[in-house]
């Protein structure tokens, strides 16, 4: 067991290597010079306007003077000292941003993952047990309709007819607190937060729910298959036990490395979903880095950002090799 | 018709909801095609002064600069006769009409003629993107599967480090530092989106490379790249495929979530992301111009995963339980 933790690490250093400095490379190797580069959506430093010094000074502080290898090794060198640098924005240290946003768009995915889980592997089980009723067809046809409905036209229907007032004021307009949080105690501050926090979720997660109870239900109809189950019934076990101690533990096991899989795809949707929501989380600032060209950040942010989804895979292996002794011993030898 | 696609064609049939699938991604394929014929502010034919003029097709000098509809003479307009681009300033934001059929946007522009040259941005970027991703994947994958080895795991590695990008961030850096442009976004969406194919492929020649077919041809003295695509390819191609066009519905989200931000196509450009993210701010009253892209974009995602579920369930019965 130590032996394929320390491998699984081991593999987590090259894939973040090779992550990064593809990103790096993107970002290096964009036509324009730097200048242009620069130049924003503020157009504080539109080519011309910005005397050559203080260009040189800005290429030199973010290693831009530097050949490709260099740069990137000396980006690489600071970042595993969590010296992500300074934001060309406001001038702070980039680490100081993303501490800011981090748990918030954390909150939001962790959240969002749970909700998931819950509700579909037991819709996944109910649809197994039910396999080719009327019932079972009602809820794929409708999980697969949720599937397909673009989240970002959701978020706008949702803040349409459930929020402001026009129709329903049930929900917030976006943000993440109101204005008079201040004034709330303990309690009434995280009915607060959840308050504003549920359109979001809403968003993030209804498209997850046909894939997994969908998968479910086939790892599930798939174990129920098997010799054990056909003995566990023979030896005159409930059904009630032959569901959920016998078949269910087994089905299990995919589906937590299914876990480690969703995190990039939460990531780049909490982009979408936050700017649509205003949640000052890490996808508002992914976005707005990326209008202002702030580079740092855009670093910064890629690779928090693939150092999760690494640790949710390494995480997700871990749980797997728990659950399953066979993966065990075939490391072992 | 028979054998192996004969076959998976005579299950497909039977499912009725991926047939009404299939014809609604023809539907729109036709759409996109016939877009000029469909909505334009050029007649199809103008009937003056006993000539016969073609506008749609021919560019006449005589009507250079010459408002089309204020000709007189015979005309026949197409259904809708606004192009995509035109804009009327007494008609800002107006709901559905006999007029406007699906009501304007905030520059007055039609908006189902808008709708309908979208439907070309939707479906050729989708189609662009997965044909570049599906070759790089299949080559990738079929190197992987068919030689094994070293070069299995180079490529296998290569395929994890991929898998864990940020690809809707990365893609988002790329546009904004590599300029916007429906080609950009197709090249990124390319270049991101081989790892399934690839994953797929690899795994159908892992299985396929042994079977005897491919060692009575490798006893013929064939080389190794016509093994590869003469033989084993042409029997994984079915998974590809299948994956393929759930890979358009995807592909045509990406793009109208990027429209959507404003990092997709350029103005004028109609694209479906982009009317929806315009629509934000007269979301108060102008519900046409919220729910008729999103719809539409709804719609099309839809009709390509029923087809590709169809498909699925068309080439591999297994899956039926």
């Amino acid at each position: 067991m130590r032996y394929y933790i320390l491998k699984r690490i081991l593999i987590i250093i090259p894939t973040f290597i090779g992550i990064t400095f593809i990103t790096y490379l993107m970002i290096r190797l964009a036509p324009g010079d730097f200048t242009s580069l620069h130049a924003g959506i503020e157009g504080e430093l539109k080519a011309g306007s910005l005397s050559k010094e203080i260009f040189e000074q800005e290429k030199k502080l973010y290693g831009l003077d530097k050949p490709i290898i260099v740069g990137y090794s000396e980006w690489l060198y600071k970042t595993v000292k969590l010296d992500f640098g300074t934001s060309r924005k406001d001038g702070r240290t980039v680490a100081i941003h993303i501490i800011e946003v981090l748990p918030i768009t954390l909150s939001l995915n962790i959240l969002s993952i749970v909700i998931v889980y819950i509700i579909s592997i037991p819709l996944g089980i109910f649809s197994a047990i039910k396999k080719d009723t009327v019932i079972d067809r009602i809820v794929s046809i409708t999980l697969f309709l949720l599937y397909s409905l673009p989240s970002f036209w959701v978020a706008l229907l949702l803040l349409k007819y459930l929020s402001g007032g026009d129709y329903l004021n049930l929900f917030p307009l976006g943000g993440l607190y109101s204005d008079w949080f201040d004034q709330l105690n303990v309690l009434q501050k995280a009915m607060d937060v959840i308050w504003h926090l549920i359109l979001p979720v809403v968003t993030l997660t209804y498209g997850g729910f046909a894939f997994l109870s969908r998968y479910t239900r086939a790892t599930m109809l798939e174990v129920i298959n098997q010799q054990y189950i056909v003995t566990a019934r023979a030896k005159g076990l409930s059904e009630k036990k032959v569901l959920f101690v016998h078949a269910f533990r087994n089905s299990l096991i995919p589906l937590i490395t299914l876990m480690a899989t969703m995190l990039p795809g939460l990531l780049g949707g909490s982009v979408v979903v936050e700017s649509i929501f205003s949640v000052p989380g890490m996808g508002m600032l992914a976005f707005e880095s990326i209008l202002s060209r702030d580079i740092p950040v855009i670093m910064a942010i890629t690779s928090i950002s693939a150092f999760l989804t690494l640790i949710g895979i390494f995480l997700g292996d871990i749980m797997y090799a728990i659950v399953d002794p066979r993966i065990r011993l075939e490391a072992q030898q | 018709m028979t054998g192996y696609w004969g076959t998976a064609w005579k299950r497909f049939k039977h499912n009725k909801v991926a047939v009404a699938g299939l014809f609604i991604v023809l539907f729109l394929f036709l759409i996109a095609l016939c877009a000029p014929l469909i909505a334009n502010n050029k007649p199809y034919i103008i009937i003056k002064n006993k000539a016969l003029y073609f506008p749609i097709i021919i560019d006449y000098k005589q009507f250079e600069g010459v408002d089309l509809k204020k000709i007189d003479g015979y005309k026949l307009f197409p259904p809708i006769p606004y192009s995509y681009s035109e804009y009327d300033l007494n008609a800002i934001v107006v709901p559905p009409s006999s007029r406007h059929l699906l009501g304007t946007d905030e520059q007055g522009r039609d908006l189902a003629a808008r709708m309908i040259y979208g439907t070309r941005v939707s479906i050729f970027v989708g189609f662009v993107a997965v044909f570049i991703y599906v070759t790089i994947g299949i080559i990738i994958g079929a190197l992987a599967g068919f030689y094994g080895g070293w070069v299995d795991i180079i490529i296998s590695r290569i395929i994890e480090i991929v898998m864990c990008f940020p690809t809707f961030f990365l893609i988002l850096t790329i546009l904004a530092l590599w300029g916007q442009s429906l080609l950009n976004v197709m090249i990124v969406i390319g270049i991101t989106g081989w790892t399934g194919i690839a994953r797929i492929v690899r795994g159908e020649f892992f299985k396929l490379r042994e079977q005897d077919f491919v060692v009575a041809s490798r006893a013929l003295g064939s080389k190794d790249w016509w093994i590869i695509f003469k033989h084993i390819l042409p029997n994984a191609m079915a998974p590809v495929m299948v994956s393929a066009t759930f890979g358009i519905a995807s592909t045509i989200l990406i793009e109208s979530s990027l429209s959507f931000l404003g990092f997709g196509v350029q103005p004028p450009t109609p694209s479906w992301g982009d009317i929806l993210s315009q629509s934000r701010d007269f979301i108060d009253f102008a519900w046409w111009l919220t729910l008729i892209p999103g719809f539409a974009i709804f719609i099309t995602i839809t009709s390509y995963n029923v087809l590709g579920e169809g498909l699925q369930d068309a080439i591999d019965p297994k899956q039926y339980y």
